[in-house]
């Protein structure tokens, strides 16, 4: 694999012989306030820089792509929901129009649109705990406590239509489960129109804060080479410049019905790619979010929720195929290969935060262990997607 | 074997369950003006009341939030349904000044080393909650998962089974509050003053009829 | 750039290494496994194609697989009802196989590979060279699969632990019943405590009429 050069100069070897003193290593075990979830960093250091991070995983490895052998198509979507649990949701949308693609079926309209907000209501309330945690990560108590105060809101309206409150297994291959409820569509843009008051809070309060923007800007910088490379997608790749998303670029379902932009890092606050900018991507995301929501509501049509011509088991014709979708972290990408018979025959979940986190390995090495915690929360890694 | 109800969908008239309950349980009235029990078993001194009070009020957990249920954990303490409120807001990242944990989330056989690990390095006293279907028996991964070690109890003593996939941050509290009735009914280790000793020799013990 | 023009560049390029062109759902070409470096390589640094992210990289174990399209392929063992892993002496066969997904920024095209290899000479020759995010699924793919990569600069295993026996996604795999000291078996269903047959209410007399 390629060197690693330190970033700020500060080459081990280059060191007079009597400074050179053993490389430390620690343990960033996998039980750790600030890794969100059990990830394993065995950090060398010297001293308090960086020398090399290696991450271990499978902390959290549940066997998911077994048990997709030896269940049916739909009885597999309660597993998809606790691969991201931050974003069910999505990872819900991602495997339904996997499998509708290698199936003859149509979605019918409305269960188009009411996937299209419930996956962008979903995209907001992950991205407000990335918000949140990023601010913990950093000392910062308040904005997390304001972080969840919404996202109780928005875990309301997803009571209300699906019984759950975090995993929701409401997508269906073929549409969606429940039809909403009275009074869904005011909720939604009475939640919208909060939303976007309250992003701007976060903004004063957190991102804009000179303490904040002191420990991220030009911290862990990724260029877009290295995430071509490394397979990074979503908020990373956009923090690095890259106005690609799975929406606009490679569409499915309804999305290209709908205008909004795609936010990149623009290295306001430093250098393109640093943590900063990719914090940022995500609070843009979210107003973007906030735009999709309010047309597809707009727009939403009446009729089934269900498409009519899928029976109770079902069973899908003999086939591969890989399709990805854009989910909060990033490109979650099933690649399905079939039968014909009423279960999958293997299920492989490319998962963005498994790329996402190799990233490290490049970036880690130069930093100090606590710009170490900011990259980690930067890159936004959920550990019941990479270890599934 | 006959049994002593009458099958039917509706309870009888003037059935009620927690009478019936009641009924069976036959205690000495004067005993009890003396000392206080809590259950039949157990007679707390003041000093054990007020040490349990005072760790009941203020479980620490130590964070170990592994999957799903710790984004419900987070949410628990969290302003909607603080649990700060009940002293247990002090979430403990080092296990050495923590008194609870609770295990929220799958439970693999990688991890398993690890949880036991942090679980000798609590002092005592200590509970372990299991919260969420992953952690009371494997959850929906029991068929088919060769890395999760079905239930948690497998593993550590555990005192208090919360079910759920996530359980609400509501049920959650709830296992909390068991939690610490379970504390308040703890036999502590201090003397019991004599006159104490002696009448507890005198409670007969009673075993209802028709419990099993 | 459509995908038969793609076939063609590679067969071009690679000859006979370049197998047959699979215009299902999917397109891609099937490659020899010896070539396939050479493919990633081609893929990645030919200017018309240009293929700079590898998407997804994951291992199959076709053991059982049914050709007809019926459904029939043979079924994973699991843990029964009493908690015990399931017994089978049956022996897997058939080729493993890799499966490359591939997408070009700059064009904006996607195409796939496709390799076999037999099941007791499993090596294919590693892509991390090219793509560097291969590196850590193919750890997976050995890991859950047991196909080992040539040229890999850390072969070794990254969701389970390092002394784990056994290949857990092929499809004779039976399942552990403890793995150093640790339980993975489950309890007996049928003798749940908190089943409702368990429960015996006390004895109350029956009322006439």
């Amino acid at each position: 694999m390629s060197d690693t050069t330190l970033t700020n100069g500060w080459e081990y070897q280059d060191k007079p012989r009597e400074m050179q003193s053993e490389l430390l290593e620690i343990n960033m075990g996998p039980q750790h306030p600030a890794t969100h979830g059990v990830l394993r960093l065995l950090i060398k250091t010297d001293g308090e820089i960086v020398h090399t991070v290696t991450p271990y995983l499978g902390y959290l490895h549940r066997c998911a792509e077994k048990i997709a052998e030896g269940c049916d198509w739909r009885q597999w979507m309660v597993y998809t929901d606790r691969f991201d649990y931050l974003a069910p949701m999505n990872m819900n949308f991602g495997y339904a129009v996997a499998v509708e693609n290698m199936l003859d079926v149509t979605v019918p309209e409305r269960a188009e649109y009411i996937r299209v907000i419930c996956a962008e209501l979903q995209r907001i309330a992950s991205h407000l705990i990335a918000i949140g945690t990023f601010g913990l990560d950093m000392g910062a108590w308040t904005p997390l406590l304001y972080c969840f105060r919404e996202r109780e809101e928005i875990l309301n309206i997803f009571e209300r239509l699906s019984g759950g409150r975090m995993l929701y297994n409401y997508f269906d291959i073929g549409g969606v489960r429940f039809d909403t409820y009275d009074g869904f569509e005011d909720e939604v843009l009475h939640m919208v129109n909060v939303m976007e008051q309250k992003l701007d809070e976060y903004n004063t309060l957190l991102s804009y804060n000179k303490i904040f923007i002191e420990r991220l800007a030009d911290v862990a910088v990724i260029d877009t080479a290295t995430c071509y490379e490394y397979g990074c997608t979503g908020p990373v790749l956009r923090g690095s410049g890259t106005p690609f998303d799975c929406r606009k670029d490679d569409p499915y379902s309804i999305y290209d019905r709908f205008e909004f932009d795609v936010p990149y890092g623009m290295g306001e606050q430093g250098s393109v790619g640093d943590c900063w900018d990719r914090y940022m991507v995500r609070v843009r995301e979210c107003f973007e979010s906030c735009r999709i929501i309010r047309q597809a509501v707009a727009d939403l049509p009446g009729g089934d929720i269900m498409s009519p011509d899928l029976k109770k088991l079902v069973k899908v014709p003999q086939g591969s195929l890989y399709t990805r979708t854009e989910s909060s972290k990033g490109e979650i990408g099933f690649h399905i290969i079939a039968d014909g018979g009423s279960k999958p025959f293997r299920n492989k979940v490319r998962s963005p935060s498994y790329s996402n986190l190799h990233v490290i390995e490049k970036v880690g090495p130069g930093m100090m262990v606590s710009d170490l915690v900011a990259t980690i929360g930067s890159l936004d890694i959920v550990l019941g997607e990479i270890d599934r | 074997m006959k049994k002593g109800y009458v099958e039917s969908t509706t309870p009888p008239e003037g059935y009620d369950p927690q009478r019936e309950q009641m009924l069976d349980f036959k205690v000495n009235e004067d005993l009890l003006e003396l000392c206080e029990t809590d259950s039949k078993n157990f007679i707390l001194t003041t000093v054990d009341e007020l040490f349990n009070w005072a760790r009941l009020s203020s479980v620490w957990p130590v964070t170990f939030g592994l999957a799903c249920c710790a984004i419900e954990m987070m949410a628990a303490s969290a302003t909607r349904y603080d649990i700060d409120r009940f002293g247990a807001g002090a979430f403990r990242a080092t296990p050495r000044q923590a008194d609870l944990m609770i295990v929220s989330g799958t439970v693999t056989a990688k991890m398993a080393s690890r949880l036991t690990r942090i679980y000798d390095q609590m002092p005592e006293p200590k509970w372990v909650v299991a919260m969420g279907s992953c952690a009371i028996g494997g959850g929906p991964y029991f068929k088919y998962g060769y890395h999760v070690v079905k239930g948690v109890d497998f593993l550590v003593p555990v005192d208090v089974f919360i079910p759920g996939c996530p359980p609400r941050p509501e049920v959650l509290l709830d296992g909390l509050m068991r939690l610490q009735d379970i504390i308040r009914g703890r036999k502590g280790k201090f003397k019991q003053p004599k006159w104490v000793a002696d009448y507890v020799s005198k409670i007969p013990d009673v075993k209802p009829e028709g419990r099993r | 750039m459509e995908a038969t023009a793609i076939h063609a560049l590679l067969v071009e390029k690679l000859g006979d290494a370049a197998l047959e062109y699979v215009d299902a759902l999917e397109k891609g070409t099937i490659v020899a496994p010896d070539k396939i470096a050479e493919a990633a390589t081609i893929l990645r640094d030919d200017p018309a194609l240009h293929f700079e992210q590898l998407m997804c990289l994951s291992g199959v174990d076709w053991d059982g697989y049914d050709d007809s399209g019926k459904g029939k392929s043979v079924q994973i063992l699991g843990y029964d009802e009493l908690g015990k892993p399931e017994q089978s002496d049956r022996v897997g066969e058939g080729d493993l196989g890799v499966f490359y997904a591939c997408y070009s920024h700059r064009h904006g095209h996607k195409y796939s590979l496709f390799t076999r290899v037999p099941r007791d000479v499993a090596s294919v020759p590693t892509v991390s060279g090219v793509w560097p995010t291969a590196a850590w699924h193919e750890r997976e793919a050995w890991d859950l699969v047991g196909i080992s990569f040539k040229g890999h600069p850390d072969l070794r295993r990254i969701l389970l632990e390092d002394g784990w026996e056994g290949h857990p996604l092929r499809k004779d795999y039976v399942m552990p019943s403890q793995w150093q000291g640790v339980p993975l078996e489950g309890q007996d269903y049928a003798k749940n405590p908190f089943s409702e047959d368990d429960v015996v209410l006390p004895e109350r007399p029956v009322e006439e009429g």
